[in-house]
């Protein structure tokens, strides 16, 4: 049975993307993972390196979220459901966000 | 012109030369004794009184300090060994004559604020590359020319400055923090107080080595380690005077020491979401020392950025400024957002939430 092309390219499009996007992110992984590892515990070098950590949650999570909607577009063929469906899980992210952001 | 800036000084050279021999003696850090570099023979370094090495020193806003020493003058040492002149540029405490090598240690009368005391090298130039590569080594999406770099890197022995302050904080503070989710969410205030006491925060005194860099190489400072100052100890190394007055080490500590008492805040709340932290602060019993850390230290740049890596003297732990691969940070951030993109397709296909 033949796949539309449309959720395939999107799928290439968002992984561009996201890389693109996330190489930031994996910076500020890499200095989060080496400050944990490296720096004094308590110390004010460890605790500015951590500050900044929820970067690298909500790329992934956007990255997530726009990639359940394609692959809900792949299942139903229908884009604008898919994207009706995907309003409760914004709302649920965008909560976990604010509360990774007020912890940050 | 430097020809006139230049003085005379007076170094402490005689305490360096072998009495066996008359050669140089530099300090070994595997032995902890001075070390004749032409017959072997080790001599032990003899410094004053121990008990007095980890004293600290009361701040007093109003006494006036001894002047700052000059950093930009040049100053002339004639080697008591060969006659040649000796040239202290800035901040430098410790040199070699570059005529005959002999190790040479300005004395403490031209030292500007007097180092009282420090920690004497325990690791060698052979361990501290050693773990400078092991440190290369652990780097993530680290450019694949930066070990070869760093290998090319001179590692220098350096008894660099710092501080130590001592203080107690009675604080008044007054905070916001989030509670509940969606509607629910809801802000509270808060207030109270809170006493800390500050003890040995160590600041760097010298721009080779950072704040950061700092956390990252002293994990562990003990004072009783530190011996009093005596030139014997820095013989071979290179060696920074302090040049900052008590009130300008404080102002350079600020920023930590309110950054550590915002977290102590955030800790005593023990509530999430925690923001909009003010305080107030009445801060007393001020103390200090000025002392010398040895460190060894890789100077390299690149893609024209100057960067070091740096070597705890004490204990080998290694910190620095690294490079990245943005090749490496790309593949990274692609198998990353290939699990995040794989784990959404299939929520979103499988229909959940």
């Amino acid at each position: 049975m033949f796949s539309p092309p449309g959720p395939l390219l999107a799928t290439l499009a968002l992984l561009v993307l996201s890389t693109a996007i996330g190489i930031r992110p994996v910076v500020k992984l890499i200095q989060v993972y080496e400050a944990r590892h490296e720096l004094r515990p308590g110390s004010a070098g460890r605790i500015r390196s951590l500050a900044g950590w929820a970067v690298i949650a909500f790329w992934l999570m956007a990255t997530w979220f726009f990639a359940t909607i394609i692959g809900d577009w792949h299942v139903t063929g229908d884009l604008a459901g898919a994207i009706d469906r995907s309003w409760l899980r914004l709302r649920i992210l965008l909560e976990i966000a604010a509360a990774l952001g007020d912890n940050d | 012109m430097p020809g006139d800036s230049t003085e005379r000084v007076e170094a402490d050279q005689a305490a360096l030369s072998c009495a066996a021999c008359g050669g140089h003696c530099i300090f070994s850090p595997l032995k902890g004794q001075l070390e004749c570099t032409s017959c072997g023979t080790a001599h032990d370094v003899e410094p004053p009184e121990d008990a007095d090495a980890a004293r600290e020193f009361a701040y007093d806003p109003e006494a006036s300090e001894n002047d700052p020493p000059e950093l930009t003058r040049e100053r002339i040492y004639q080697c008591r060994n060969c006659g040649g002149a000796v040239l202290f540029v800035g901040a430098a405490l410790s040199e070699h004559c570059p005529y005959c090598n002999g190790p040479v240690v300005l004395g403490t009368g031209d030292a500007g604020y007097r180092t009282k005391a420090l920690i004497p090298f325990r690791a060698d130039h052979g361990f501290a590359r050693r773990q400078m590569r092991a440190w290369v080594g652990k780097r993530l999406a680290a450019p694949g020319s930066l070990p070869a770099l760093l290998e090319d890197a001179r590692l220098a022995g350096l008894y660099a400055p710092f501080w130590t302050f001592d203080s107690h904080e009675a604080l008044r503070y007054w905070a916001k923090y989030t509670t509940g989710t969606g509607d629910k969410r809801r802000t509270h205030k808060t207030s109270g107080a809170l006493q800390i006491a500050f003890d040995d925060l160590l600041m760097p005194a010298s721009p080779h080595v950072t704040p950061l860099i700092r956390d990252g190489i002293l994990h562990d400072f003990d004072p009783g380690s530190l011996r009093p100052f005596h030139a014997g100890y820095l013989a071979g190394f290179a060696a920074e005077r302090h040049h900052q007055s008590v009130a300008q080490g404080l102002a350079a500590n600020a920023p930590d020491k309110k950054l550590l008492i915002r977290n102590r805040i955030r800790h005593h709340i023990n509530k999430s979401g925690v923001h909009d932290i003010r305080y107030q602060t009445d801060t007393t019993g001020i103390h200090y020392r000025r002392i010398l850390l040895p460190v060894w230290i890789a100077h390299y740049s690149y893609d024209g950025k100057p960067m070091k890596v740096v070597v705890s003297g004490i204990d080998g732990r290694t910190f620095g400024e690294r490079p990245f691969s943005k090749w490496k940070l790309a593949a990274y951030a692609a198998g990353l957002s290939a699990m995040a993109i794989a784990l959404g397709l299939a929520w979103g296909a499988g229909g959940l939430l």
